[in-house]
């Protein structure tokens, strides 16, 4: 029914539009998400063949079939009359959308020609929204937000096109009129085809079955919506969902770092993906399919930061790990829950080369840990149970914080120093040389567990094993840290892998959670 | 709608109160300040008596005032000693050639302004859009009466194709149609000399709203609703586009009656209330000049209150912004 296929628009000299495909058959509902500015509105305007209306200065290539007719070919007329009997748009501003000196019913019916039985459709229409019929004469600013957003609704679907594009079509509406709107949109949407753009991902999630991502104009997932919300591939689509408020997440807020920026070559995402590497600002991923969804990332996607197979480990005859499985991915935090005593500093250990396994393999990055080396711990860290026998009473704060790049021998001794002030500010710590010239006994317990967290950091890890890191701490202060930690990880892209017997805080800071129970992960 | 009834009645009343006062009040006595010393030189005591008693000057000035009220109620605007009649009369034997004159030069003018100004904000930067702009502007650049003149040397004298003074030809006798072509053959001049000063604001005025509703949203919305061009036009954009023109024409009313009124029939020696104005300064007519200011004030506020009215159909917005 509706065809897009290597859709490009320009603005000026503005690529807005990359190349974008999908298909939309009736019945279905797509939604496009992605941050303001991304090119949503955009794609609206090119279903209608309207870029040209919106920007003298645009241009559009690639194709746009509607039940067969190539929009982009079409003359001004043949154009003209196609739109709202094929194709209609809920426009996004709906403070001036309406014309502000016509009633609502009269720009209703405007678009139904001369047609007889207008009057009662229009009023069907009107009921079936449930909209006050006795405002149906009102002039726009006459009604409220909810109102005026049913009008454009109406006007959307009452001449029966087949496809209909929905921009933000609930923003500026209170949650319980959202919820209203979403239902009748899903009621009247049946057996046509829609497009929904939208930054709002609850009603992506309400009204769609397939879900685009739009990252800088180019498509960076493409997948099933289930599919997609639950568990997001690309590192864009990650982060918009957990920037996203939503209630059945428990994990706090977190953002993308940086700020969406013009990228001329490679991955647009490259300056803000925290697991870049160096091809991704060179050349432009494709968006190709895996596990029948589709993905640009030159690494596949979120990447399994570690992985753990089939670890076992006895101590004498107490079997403690029974073939443990367990994936941390890039960004990721997971919390591993248990009793006291029930392995899980065992498995830290184990992960750090602390423990030797008996069996089992571990893979960082993909490729198999052989070693427990330099390079290993160059990527994998880790904040101890407990910190402040940890720390050695007689090395001034600044040898501490330095003590991992003297081991690795990276640096100069200056190098060293702007390096662990640059951490210490990260973890919020003084970094005058006054505080680096102390002794840590001096420090209260969350500062400790800063110093320790910045020892882990020096070396730019891309996993945190964090055992019981707040254990010791006051609430207030176990909660700074807490954010401090999942700042960092936005950031930095940092895993982390929390330890911990507290279900609450387990809650609040893990995108997953495991239980390891009998020496076995659940 | 009431309340704005009322504003424009406590304009009125503030005017011909002032009318009242501001002779009154000056040197010499309100008999000098309306009829000039040399009309009180000349004339005998009992007309002056005559005077005193008719304006209540022998009566306390509240008792004055009234009577002054109650008199231009009854339409009593005094008399005119020039004249030789009562001021209303006057005036009346003026006032519908201003009328005439004012009324088609504004038709013509405001029809024009809007129709190429739509026509020029919906096809912006095109030829004909810089064509009509650049004309406006150049012929907004000229004061009225030059332009004046330069019609009537050019039409009236060089190719004498029209009359080029007064309302019509006093010596024939022409009869029923005749007299009409002869009256509108005298009002083409100065009415296209109108028509000339007026349009080019109004033009201005359309076509900048139209340019500025074209980029709104609801003209977008109207496009993606696969609207005629025509409706789209007129209808969503023209429509609103009109309205600053109202409130302008409002607002211009005053002066354009003087510019109009004043310079133009002057040019053309033209019967209306310009002459009259002109003619009474000249000879220090005050009575005349009272009743005349009077006349056009009351027909400013009367030209409001019609905009007034029609503005709130265009745009129904406005009964919310008070
Ligand atoms: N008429 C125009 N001329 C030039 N650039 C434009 C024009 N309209 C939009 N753009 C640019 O195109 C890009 C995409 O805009 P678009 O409105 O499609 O974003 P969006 O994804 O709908 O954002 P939002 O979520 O805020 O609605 C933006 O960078 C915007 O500045
Ligand atoms: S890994 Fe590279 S290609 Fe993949 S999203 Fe990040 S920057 Fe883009
Ligand atoms: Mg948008």
């Amino acid at each position: 029914m509706l065809k897009v296929e290597n859709l490009v628009t320009r603005y000026g000299e503005k690529r807005i539009l990359n190349k974008m495909s999908f298909k939309l058959d009736k019945g279905e509902t797509i939604s496009v998400i992605g941050e303001s500015g991304t090119g949503k509105s955009t794609l609206g305007f090119a279903v209608l063949g309207m870029i040209g209306e919106v920007s003298e200065n645009s241009k559009v290539e690639g194709k746009i079939e509607i039940d067969g007719f190539d929009i982009n070919k079409l003359d001004k007329e043949d154009l003209r009359k196609l739109r709202w009997k094929k194709v209609s748009i809920v426009m996004q501003n709906i403070d001036d959308a309406l014309n502000p000196t016509i009633t609502v019913y009269k720009q209703i019916e405007e678009v139904l020609d001369k047609q007889e039985n207008r009057n009662k459709k229009i009023i069907d229409i009107l009921k079936k929204i449930d909209f006050p019929l006795n405002r149906k004469d009102a002039y726009p600013h006459q009604l409220s937000m909810g109102e005026r957003q049913k009008i454009l609704i109406a006007m959307a679907f009452i001449s029966n096109p087949e496809v209909v594009v929905l921009d933000e079509p609930t923003s500026s509406l209170d949650t319980e009129t959202k919820n209203k709107i979403i239902a009748i949109i899903k009621k009247l949407s049946e057996n046509k085809a829609v497009i929904l753009l939208t930054h709002d991902i609850s009603m992506a999630k309400k009204l769609s079955n397939r879900t685009l991502v739009l990252y800088g104009g180019t498509t960076v997932e493409y997948a099933e919506t289930k599919k997609l919300f639950k568990n997001p591939r690309h590192p864009y689509s990650r982060g918009l969902i957990r920037s996203y408020p939503d209630s059945s997440r428990t994990k706090d807020l977190q953002g993308i770092r940086g700020r969406a920026e013009f990228v001329k070559t490679g991955c647009p995402f490259y300056k803000r993906c925290t697991q870049a590497i160096d091809i991704c600002s060179i050349k432009k991923p494709k968006l190709l399919k895996r596990n029948g969804s589709f993905i640009a990332c030159h690494r596949g996607g979120i990447i399994p930061l570690i992985k753990m197979e089939k670890i076992s480990k006895n101590f004498g005859k107490l079997q403690i790990l029974n073939s443990i499985n367990l994936t941390l991915f890039e960004g990721e935090t997971v919390t591993i829950l248990g009793k006291s005593g029930a392995g899980k500093t065992t498995l830290a250990k184990i992960l750090m080369g602390l423990v030797e396994k008996d069996s089992g393999n571990i893979y960082l990055e993909n490729k198999e840990v052989k070693r427990f080396d330099a390079e290993y711990y160059k990527k994998v860290q880790m904040v101890f149970q407990d910190t402040r026998s940890s720390l050695s009473h007689r090395m001034k704060i600044l040898d501490i914080v330095m003590e991992p790049l003297v081991v690795q021998d990276i640096g100069t001794r200056q190098q060293r120093t702007g390096k662990a002030k640059k951490v210490l500010s990260e973890v919020q710590l003084p970094s005058s040389r006054s505080f680096l010239n102390e002794y840590p006994h001096h420090l209260s317990g969350g500062e400790i567990q800063r110093i320790v967290i910045a020892r882990a950091l020096m070396l730019e890890p891309k996993l945190l094993i964090a055992d019981e890191p707040t254990s010791a701490l006051d609430a207030s202060v176990q909660a700074k840290i807490l954010k401090l930690l999942n700042n960092i990880q936005e950031n930095r892209g940092l895993a982390i892998l929390f330890i911990t017997h507290d279900l609450d805080l387990a809650k609040k800071v893990s995108d997953r959670i495991v239980k390891l129970e009998n020496g076995i992960i659940s | 709608m009431k309340k704005n009834i009322l504003n424009y009645l406590i304009a009125f009343f503030i005017i011909i109160s002032l009318n009242f006062f501001v002779p009154r009040l000056m040197p010499g006595g309100p008999i000098e300040a309306i009829y000039g010393s040399e009309v009180l030189l000349n004339i005998s005591p009992e007309t002056k008596e005559a005077i005193i008693s008719s304006f209540g000057l022998d009566k306390p000035l509240f008792g004055q005032y009234f009577q002054y009220l109650v008199s231009i109620l009854k339409g009593d605007f005094g008399y005119s000693f020039y004249q030789n009649s009562p001021v209303l009369k006057v005036i009346l034997n003026h006032l519908p050639w201003t009328l005439g004159l004012m009324g088609s030069a504004l038709f013509f003018s405001t029809s024009f302004g809007i129709l190429l100004g739509m026509e020029s904000g919906w096809k912006r930067g095109s030829k004909i859009d810089k064509f009509l702009l650049n004309f406006m502007i150049f012929s907004a650049s000229f004061p009225s009466f030059f332009i004046a003149i330069l019609f009537l040397i050019l039409f009236g004298i060089i190719l004498g194709l029209l009359p080029i003074q007064g309302a019509r030809s006093i010596y024939s006798n022409l009869g029923g149609m005749g007299s009409i072509v002869d009256i509108i053959k005298h009002a083409l001049l100065p009415m296209a000399s109108l028509i000339f000063v007026f349009t080019p604001s109004t033009y201005i005025i359309t076509r900048n709203s139209m340019i500025s509703n074209l980029a709104e949203p609801y003209i977008l919305l109207a496009k993606a609703k696969g609207l005629k061009e025509t409706k789209i036009k007129y209808y969503h954009a023209g429509k609103n586009s009109i309205i600053p023109v109202m409130t302008q024409t409002g607002i211009r009313f005053a002066t354009r009656l003087i510019t109009g009124a004043l310079f133009i029939e002057i040019v053309f020696s033209y019967p209306g209330m310009g002459s009259l104005i002109y003619n009474s300064i000249q000879l220090r007519d005050y009575p005349v000049l009272q009743g005349s200011l009077l006349v056009i004030t009351i027909l400013v506020l009367v030209v409001n209150i019609i905009l007034d009215f029609f503005y709130k159909k265009v745009d129904p917005r406005i009964n919310y912004a008070y």
